[in-house]
């Protein structure tokens, strides 16, 4: 499948209503699997039904390698039927007065293939699913796990080109969705599909995506690997969005309202000479550390008392609950504490681990490379 | 120039797109309303509708108020101009007592008397079918809505087998054949028609009333009574409160009903005068006054819209009392004690009274010579299957006339063409309605298929009489043919259809037609490989419900059926203008039978209470 491309895309609901995407260029190359991440309502699911054709463009176009298949100023709409790409729905749309098989040969019914080569494709999808011995069953006699994996079987018996998800794992159980994540995995491994995942889940797209496009309000914030998206967040949506127990952001409003915020800016002013309109600084949980005397706060880092006010274990995992004048900070470790409730404790943060984001919420590349160099030296 | 076209085509590339103009952006936004047929289906059957729905009815609104064939000399004025003439002469004049206001009291308080009686009877009865231990409770549920499965006018027959007195011709009432002669305020006009028509609609408070009480969260009750509250005050003051959008709507829903209600008016109100404002139409139509017919269906329709808006306000309404969902709404019934057996044995009477004796009395009627003689040699088959019968016309059984056989093949082809046209235009319509991405176009459907529920049969049938009954532009005169009664028919039915097309479709959701789409399937392959298929139940119902209020519909036929179009139910009204006391009858248990009959039989197929899709 060639790269597909959005540029400048968009769709709003009528005219009056605020744009659901809004100018989003997407690139997907051949054989990526690409999350779409982002709260519910943020446009992600448009954008998989904009690729789909089940939605038209408000404006922009939609390219498959050289051929637009959708753009409004050039009046090109090819129809969901001429695209060649699979969608599985949420709701997994089986469709119930056909059997299992008959649901995984529509498809291939459609597109006149010879009886032998159908036969042999459905049962290769319906083994490789694991769903063969249901194929006289139908849709209502199946649990929602074995139903998701007709949905799956039904498209990737058309081998499309392009495999769109939109939030298929929601509706199972833990223990089955961990399964079919594996699942999803070795299929995009054997079938070598582009896979483009819709979910809001940060574990999921964490696990599954080589690629991972956050979206919120219906824009792009950042694209890049998982590591990228977690190491180096665009902005302070994309920072607090990803990531559990949430980053900790220090807000530099009023300067003298807040001890720690203070500290911080004095730290970043004496590390960061010259750099001006820092809006605030994220730390993650776990790159926070605690000590309970000075000396073992180690040199260069970021720290400052504080009272622990709660212990949260969260199995094999726990959770501290630092409270410093008015901020409070979560801080995780897999160490068991050594410390109660209450206990007074100094924390601290060595300067890498501090994301610089400006007045407006974006990612201050420059501070977190200096910051990164300091850390090296020391 | 050429090196400037080349740069700002570069330039374009680089940024994506230019953001498109407004008519860039109305073209690509056609392309993709056209690209498939829903959107041209949904022009279509929105201009099919609007011929067949709003242009007669705004004809009947311009007859009031145009000078008509045969008043130019009157009214010194052409055929077609502007006149109040009408208007004044139903609503002012001296004759407007006689024209429309006697009529519409007549209406109003005939109207007023059934929702009474139903109320009283039904909430008793739909109390004890859904909230008591009374014996019999679940046969009585089916039982007690088998009236509204009857055509009325079958009770208004029945009655008159009863009670016909000397005032009229023809063969004798049973209590006039013992000797009794019933005095007229029983045997016709206000006091008969008023209990038909409660008895008649009697099940709809059962329903609505039945299936509100049904969701009545018990712990509201509950929370009540750990209060302190005594059974009479739980009732006084929960229950009822809380019941009352229920007991209004259905209050509403039984005036509008008798509105447009004219078999029993007709068989009962005649021989005393006393006239409702169907008759009264009626009787203008028969009688060539379009202009007057005009402003009295005019008025007809008013008062029909008015009601239904008000019941809209109701269920509105009815909304901010529905509780958040919970496990509350247990099937609770109270201990009737000592009171189930009299409970049972009221329940029983409602169902004599209302369909055993009704039915009885028209049956045996048609098996008997003389009235009320109850000796062996009174009783003959000769009405159902005789042959050289000693009577002016119809010597032969009603089952071997070739009159029932014509009306019976018309019922069948009129109905039954009219039912699976609609039936099919309103799975269309559904599919429109929730797919079309021409939103003006939705809405515009969705109201104007639900059009006809607003306005009475009998009005609407005069509409049509308006507007077919001359040739206009390149539509022949209609009047006549089987073709306009498909038609009228088709548009009575379609507030039921659409519904139920509608309904169908917001149920099915887009998910597995797009899937289809998805796994390459075009728009016809969709409609016949998904859609159709999974709507195969609904399209069914669509198809029986209206055949079923089809075959025992009696206003749209009355106005617009002729001899040679004559259906079950005008033939039976014809034989009951001849006097043919027998046959009439026997020609309305047929109609009654393959109506029940129906209802059953849809119940069977969907495996769906019909009762719950009352109001058709």
């Amino acid at each position: 499948m060639p790269t597909i491309n959005l540029r400048g895309a968009q769709k709003n609901y009528g005219v009056n209503s605020a744009n659901a995407v809004s100018d989003l260029d997407l690139e997907i190359r051949d054989g990526e699997f690409m999350c779409l991440l982002g709260p519910s309502g943020c446009g992600k699911t448009t954008t998989l039904r904009m690729i789909a054709g089940l939605e038209n463009l408000s404006g922009g176009e939609i390219r498959v390698g050289d051929r637009v298949v959708d753009c409004v100023s050039g009046g090109v709409f090819v129809p969901p039927e001429k695209r060649e790409m699979g969608l599985v729905f949420q709701s997994y749309a089986l469709w119930p007065h056909l059997t299992i098989e008959r649901n995984t040969d529509f498809g291939l019914r459609l597109r006149k293939l010879p009886k032998a080569e159908r036969e042999e494709r459905v049962e290769r999808v319906m083994q490789a699913l694991d769903i063969a011995k249901y194929r006289d069953r139908y849709p209502s006699q199946l649990s929602g796990g074995q139903q998701q994996r007709v949905a799956l079987a039904r498209m990737l018996a058309i081998n499309p080109g392009v495999l769109l998800l939109d939030e298929p794992l929601s509706n199972l159980d833990a223990r089955l969705r961990l399964e079919m994540r594996a699942e999803l995995k070795r299929l995009h491994k054997e079938f070598k599909t582009t896979i483009v995942f819709v979910t809001h889940d940060q574990w999921e797209a964490m696990t599954l995506a080589t690629t991972i496009a956050v979206m919120n309000e219906g824009t792009l914030q950042q694209i890049g690997t998982p590591n990228d998206i977690y190491d180096r967040p665009a902005n302070r949506f994309v920072a607090e969005f990803v990531g559990s127990p949430p980053i900790n952001i220090l807000d530099f409003g009023d300067p003298g309202t807040s001890d720690v915020t203070d500290k911080a800016e004095a730290y970043l002013a004496a590390h960061l000479p010259g750099l001006r309109s820092i809006g605030s600084v994220g730390i993650r949980p776990e790159a926070i550390g605690y000590a309970a005397r000075t000396e073992d706060v180690p040199e260069g880092s970021f720290s400052g008392e504080t009272t622990v006010t709660g212990v949260l274990p969260t199995g094999g995992n726990w959770i501290l609950e630092l409270r410093t004048d008015n901020h409070t900070l979560f801080l995780t470790t897999h160490v068991p504490p050594r410390v109660e409730q209450g206990a007074r404790v100094l924390f601290f943060a060595p300067p890498e681990a501090l994301h610089v984001f400006d007045a407006d919420g974006r990612r201050i590349a420059e501070a977190d490379d200096r910051l990164r160099s300091t850390a090296t030296y020391n | 120039m050429a090196l400037l076209s080349e740069s700002a085509k570069a330039v374009a590339a680089a940024n994506g797109p230019a953001a498109p103009t407004a008519w860039q952006a109305w073209r690509y936004r056609l392309k993709v309303a056209l690209r498939e047929p829903t959107t041209l289906i949904g022009v279509l059957t929105a201009l099919l509708f609007t011929y067949l729905i709003v242009v007669p009815i705004i004809s009947i609104v311009l007859d009031a108020a145009r000078v008509q064939f045969g008043h130019e000399r009157r009214l010194s004025k052409d055929v077609g101009e502007f006149t109040l003439y009408y208007l004044d002469r139903v609503l002012f004049s001296p004759v407007s007592a006689d024209l429309f206001w006697r009529p519409l009291l007549n209406t109003l308080s005939v109207a007023m008397g059934a929702i009474l009686l139903s109320l009283v009877i039904g909430t008793v009865l739909a109390w004890l079918i859904s909230r008591t231990d009374m014996f019999g409770r679940r046969w009585f549920a089916t039982a007690l809505i088998v009236p509204y499965m009857l055509p009325a006018w079958t009770f208004a027959l029945a009655w008159t087998t009863l009670f016909k007195n000397r005032t009229v011709g023809g063969q004798p009432g049973w209590l006039e054949a013992v000797g009794l002669t019933p005095p007229d305020w029983l045997a016709y006009g206000r006091f008969p028609i008023t209990i038909i028509l409660a008895l008649h609609y009697t099940p709809f408070v059962i329903l609505l009333f039945g299936s509100a009480l049904r969701r009545f969260d018990s712990q509201l009750e509950d929370s009540a009574r750990i209060l302190g509250a005594r059974h009479h005050q739980v009732a006084l003051q929960i229950i009822l409160p809380l019941m009352r959008p229920a007991l209004l709507s259905s209050m509403v829903l039984i005036f509008a009903k008798c509105l447009g209600e004219f078999g029993v008016p007709y068989v009962l109100g005649l021989p005393v005068k006393f006239e409702v404002l169907s008759t009264s139409l009626f009787r203008s139509i028969a009688s060539r006054q379009t202009g007057v017919a005009g402003v009295i269906a005019g008025s007809i329709m008013l008062i029909g819209i008015i009601t239904l808006l008000i019941d809209a306000r109701l269920v509105r309404e009815a909304r901010r009392f529905v509780t958040i969902g919970s496990k509350g709404s247990m099937d609770r019934q109270s201990r009737l004690g000592r009171m189930r057996l009299p409970a049972a044995g009221f329940a029983a009477t409602v169902f004599l009274m209302s369909v055993g004796l009704p039915l009885l009395t028209l049956f045996l009627s048609t098996i008997m010579k003389l009235p009320a003689r109850f000796t062996l040699d009174n009783f003959t088959l000769d009405y159902w299957i005789g042959r050289d019968l000693d009577t002016v016309a119809l010597k032969t059984g009603i089952l071997l006339s070739p009159d029932l056989w014509a009306a019976a093949k018309n019922t069948l082809t009129i109905v039954g063409l009219a039912s699976v046209t609609s039936g099919i235009l309103g799975l269309l319509v559904g599919y429109v309605v929730i797919r079309t991405p021409v939103r003006l176009l939705s809405v515009y459907l969705r109201q104007v298929t639900f059009l006809p529920y607003l306005v009475p049969g009998i009005a609407f049938a005069a509409a049509y009489l308006s507007l077919f009954a001359v040739p206009r532009g390149p539509m022949p005169a209609l009047y006549g043919t089987v073709v306009i009664l498909v038609l009228a028919l088709i548009a009575d039915q379609m507030p039921y259809a659409s519904r139920a097309g509608i309904s169908a479709m917001t149920q099915l959701g887009k998910d597995p037609e797009e899937a289809a789409q998805i796994a390459g399937a075009g728009w016809l392959r969709r409609m016949t490989s998904i859609v159709i298929p999974i709507q195969k139940g609904s399209l069914v119902t669509g198809v029986l419900l209206p055949f079923i209020s089809g075959i025992k519909g009696l206003s749209l036929f009355v106005i617009l059926a002729v001899p040679s179009t004559d259906v079950l139910t005008t033939y039976s009204l014809r034989l009951v203008d001849y006097h043919y006391t027998q046959a009439a009858n026997a020609v309305v248990l047929i109609i009654a039978a393959i109506a029940y009959l129906g209802t059953l039989i849809t119940q069977k197929l969907t495996r769906t209470n019909l009762a719950e899709g009352l109001g058709s």
